[in-house]
C-alpha cells in the first residue's frame, strides 16, 4: 500500500547574505502510512518545521521529494497544490495566530467546505453543528468569536477545522506546546480519540519526548538537518539506538523526584554547531560521548538493528539501560 | 537556622483585585524552592516583588519580604539600589532579552560586580568559568548575539552572582532552552547554590523541573498557594485536589501509551473571575457550598507540609 506521506531524500538549504548556506535540512526520508502517527523529535533548529513546511508546500526543497497519497508536491500545479493542501492539514502550535480575529468560529470551521463547493446552508450548519461536538464543543459555540474561548479550546477549534475536509493526513507542529498543563490533558485525549475515530495518518512534530511517546506509533529523532533515528516507539523509548536519542531522553525531566534523582546524570556537554557549517563526518560528533576519529571522517550510514534505522557507527554498542 | 529570604502574607492587587493573595514561604541558605504554577497564577509579580520591581498598576497591598532578617519591604529606592544585584538578584525566561546587545557580556558582569576594573577582569573571568562558561578568556569580550541562549543563561547567571547575593530569583530560567541545555542549567544552579549557599527560588511550571531540582515546592493556582512542602512528599502523596489532578495530568514515560490522561476541566480563571471562596471551586471535584464561600486556610497534614483546601481527607 502507498503511504500517505512519503519524504524522500529531502533536502532545504536556505541561502544566506553573507558565507555558506543554511543546512536546515539535509536528506531526510522517512515515510507516514494509513492510520499511523510518526512523531517527529528534536531540539529547536534541527529542522522539524522546515520539514512540515516542505510537505504542504510553503517552502521549495533544495532537493528531494515529497508525495502526499501519491502527489508530487514539487512541482505541482495550482490545483494538484489545492487538492494537497485539502489532504493534508496542518495544526500549528499557537491558536491564537491560527484563527481570524473577526471571523465566527462558525464561518472558520465552515469556510474549507464551503471554499471547495461542498456544503452550504443548512447542511454547512450540521457539518459545523458535528465537527464542534467531535471536539468536545456545543454548536451553539458557533457564533462566537476567538476571543470568547480560552487557548485550550482555540485549539479544539482549529483542529475541528482541520478536520472538516476528512485529510489523508494530519500535520500537528507543537500543537500542545503553548498549553498550559491541565489543559494539555484535555487536548491530548482529544487527540487519541481522534487518531480511533478518523483513522487518518498524522505526523506529529514536538520537541517534548514524554508526550510524543504518549501519542505516537513511531518516532523519528533529527539533529543538525539529518534524521538519526527511526523506530518504533516502544523500541526507540526502551532501547535508544543512537548516543543522541539516549542523550535526549535522559535530559527529560521526569515529574517523578525519586525517579529523578536516581538517574544517571550524563548532560551532553556543548552547544549545537551552526547549520550553516555543520561538521564532517558525523554531524553529531562534536558533542558525542561515544566518538571515535572514524566519527570525524565518515557520515554514518543508514543501518537496520531490529525494527530500528540508525545512522551512527557505533549503534550495536548500546551501553545497558 | 535563619531564613535567607522570608515572605509572609504577600499580597499585589490590579485594580481591585487580589492577583497575589496572602503568599508566605521561606528559604534557606544553600535551598532550592520550586514556585510552580500555570500560567498567570501570579509567580512572576511575586518574583517582581521580592526585588521591589513591580510594574506601576500593581499594587503591593499587605505582606512582609524579610532579607537576611532585614524588612526590604518599605526601604527607599536608594537603598533598594544598593541591595538588588548585591543581596538579592534575578535572571529570567529570555537571557538574550535581560542581556544589553551592544556591550560585551565580559563588562555586563563587572558591572553587576561593582569592582574597579584591575581586579576585575579576572574576577570576572573566574566568574564565567564557574558558571560553565568555556574559554572564557575569549568569551569575556564577546557580544550577546555571538552567544547561544543556553551560553547567555550561563552569562546573566554570572552577572547575578558575582557579588554573592544570599538570594537568586530565577524566573523560568530554563523555558526558552531545549532540554539538554537546561540539564546543564539546572545542574549549575544545583552546584552554585551547595557551593555558595545561595538560596534560590525558581519559578517554573514544569512539574519536571520541580522534582529535578527543588527541595521544597509552593504549588500555586491563581495567586495563593495550594499546596506547599517537600518535594518527595507532595509528589508522592499530593494534599491538594489540584496538585494531585495537576500531577496525573502529566504524560510520563512509564505510563502506558495513548491511556487516556487525568483532566482539570475547564480553564484557569481569569483574575476578574475570581470569586470570594476557594479559588480552584470551579474545577475541584470535591467542591460544596463552603469552598464556595469562605477560602480555605493554609493547614499543616504532614511535617513541614502544608495544604490549603476544607477536604484534603478526600485524597488517598
Ligand atoms: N526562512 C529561513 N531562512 C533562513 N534560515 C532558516 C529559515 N527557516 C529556518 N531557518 C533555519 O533552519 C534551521 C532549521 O529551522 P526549523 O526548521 O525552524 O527548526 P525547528 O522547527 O526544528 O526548530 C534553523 O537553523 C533555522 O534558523
Ligand atoms: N504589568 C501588568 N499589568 C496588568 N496585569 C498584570 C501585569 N503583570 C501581570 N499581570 C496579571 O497578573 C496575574 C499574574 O501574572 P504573572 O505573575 O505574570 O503570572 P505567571 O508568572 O504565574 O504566569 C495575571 O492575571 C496577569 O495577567
Ligand atoms: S557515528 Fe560516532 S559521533 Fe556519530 S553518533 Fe555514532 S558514535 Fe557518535
Ligand atoms: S477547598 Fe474545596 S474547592 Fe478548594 S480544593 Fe479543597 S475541596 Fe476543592
Ligand atoms: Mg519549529
Ligand atoms: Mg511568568
Amino acid at each position: 500500500m502507498n503511504p500517505v506521506l512519503a519524504v524522500d531524500g529531502l533536502v532545504v538549504h536556505f541561502p544566506a547574505r553573507h558565507g555558506p548556506p543554511v543546512r536546515a535540512v539535509d536528506g531526510v526520508t522517512f515515510t507516514v502510512a494509513e492510520r499511523e502517527t510518526l512523531g517527529l523529535v528534536g531540539e529547536s533548529g534541527c529542522g522539524k518545521t522546515t520539514v512540515s513546511n516542505a510537505i504542504v508546500g510553503l517552502v521549495q526543497p533544495t532537493g528531494g521529494e515529497v508525495r502526499v497519497a501519491g502527489m508530487p508536491v514539487r512541482g505541482a500545479d495550482r490545483r494538484t497544490l489545492r487538492e494537497i493542501r485539502a489532504k493534508a492539514q496542518i495544526v500549528f502550535q499557537d491558536p491564537a495566530t491560527s484563527l481570524n480575529p473577526r471571523m465566527t468560529i462558525g464561518a472558520a470551521i465552515g469556510e474549507p467546505l464551503l471554499v471547495r463547493g461542498l456544503a452550504r446552508g443548512r447542511e454547512l450548519r450540521e457539518r459545523v453543528a458535528a465537527l464542534l461536538t467531535e471536539v468536545g464543543l456545543r454548536p451553539e459555540h458557533a457564533s462566537r468569536y476567538p476571543h470568547q474561548f480560552s487557548g485550550g479550546q482555540r485549539q479544539r477549534i482549529v483542529i475541528a477545522r482541520a478536520l472538516a475536509l476528512r485529510p489523508a493526513l494530519l500535520l500537528c507542529v507543537e500543537p500542545v506546546s503553548a498549553l498550559d498543563v491541565s489543559v494539555r490533558a484535555q487536548i491530548l485525549n482529544l487527540f487519541v480519540e481522534l487518531q480511533q475515530s478518523h483513522a487518518m495518518a498524522c505526523l506529529f512534530v514536538s520537541h517534548d519526548l514524554a508526550v510524543v511517546r504518549h501519542v505516537c506509533d513511531r518516532v523519528a529523532v533529527m539533529y543538525l538537518g539529518h534524521l538519526i533515528e527511526l523506530a518504533p516507539r516502544d523500541a526507540l523509548y526502551t532501547t535508544p539506538r543512537h548516543p543522541y536519542t539516549r542523550a535526549l531522553l535522559a535530559a527529560v525531566p521526569e515529574p517523578d523526584p525519586a525517579l529523578q534523582r536516581a538517574k544517571p546524570r550524563v548532560p551532553l556537554q556543548g552547544e549545537i554547531p551552526s547549520p550553516a557549517a555543520p561538521p564532517q563526518g558525523c554531524v553529531f560528533h562534536t558533542r558525542c560521548p561515544m566518538a571515535i576519529a572514524h566519527c570525524r571522517e565518515e557520515v554514518p550510514a543508514w543501518r537496520h538493528l531490529g525494527e530500528t534505522i540508525v545512522a551512527c557507527h557505533r549503534a550495536e554498542e548500546t551501553p545497558a539501560p | 537556622m535563619s531564613a535567607a529570604l522570608e515572605v509572609s502574607d504577600l499580597r499585589l492587587a490590579i485594580g481591585g483585585v487580589n492577583v497575589v493573595d496572602g503568599i508566605a514561604f521561606s528559604v534557606a541558605p544553600g535551598e532550592v524552592m520550586a514556585l510552580v504554577g500555570e500560567s498567570g497564577c501570579g509567580k512572576s509579580l511575586t518574583a517582581q516583588a521580592l526585588l521591589r520591581l513591580l510594574p506601576r498598576q500593581v499594587r503591593q497591598t499587605g505582606g512582609r519580604i524579610l532579607l537576611e532578617g532585614e524588612d526590604i519591604t518599605a526601604l527607599a529606592e536608594r537603598r533598594l539600589r544598593q541591595i538588588r544585584g548585591r543581596r538579592i538578584s534575578m535572571i529570567f525566561q529570555e537571557p538574550q532579552a535581560a542581556l544589553d546587545p551592544l556591550s560585551p557580556v565580559g563588562a555586563q558582569v563587572r558591572e553587576a560586580s561593582g569592582l574597579a576594573s584591575a581586579a576585575a577582569r579576572e574576577a570576572v573571568r573566574r566568574m564565567l568559568a564557574e558558571v560553565g562558561i568555556a574559554d572564557p578568556d575569549r568569551r569575556i569580550d564577546q557580544y550577546p548575539f555571538e552567544l547561544s541562549g543556553g551560553m547567555c543563561q550561563r552569562v546573566m547567571i554570572a552577572s547575578a552572582l558575582i557579588s554573592r547575593p544570599a538570594v537568586l530569583v530565577a524566573d523560568e530560567p530554563t523555558t526558552a532552552l531545549d532540554v539538554t541545555i537546561q540539564a546543564q542549567i539546572l545542574d549549575l544552579l544545583r552546584r552554585l547554590a551547595a557551593e555558595r549557599g545561595t538560596a534560590i527560588v525558581l519559578i517554573t511550571h514544569d512539574m519536571g523541573v520541580v522534582a529535578d531540582i527543588a527541595e521544597r515546592v509552593a504549588v500555586m493556582y491563581a495567586g495563593r498557594i495550594a499546596e506547599i512542602g517537600p518535594t518527595a512528599a507532595v509528589f508522592s502523596r499530593p494534599r491538594h485536589p489540584y496538585t494531585a489532578l495537576l500531577l496525573a495530568a502529566i504524560p510520563r514515560l512509564a505510563d502506558e501509551p495513548k491511556s487516556r490522561l487525568a483532566v482539570i476541566e475547564g480553564s484557569v480563571p481569569q483574575p476578574s473571575e475570581y470569586g470570594a471562596g476557594c479559588r480552584f471551586v470551579g474545577r475541584c471535584p470535591f467542591a460544596d457550598a463552603r469552598c464556595n464561600a469562605e477560602p480555605p486556610p493554609l493547614l499543616e497534614t504532614d511535617e513541614g507540609h502544608f495544604s490549603a483546601c476544607w477536604h484534603t481527607e478526600r485524597l488517598a
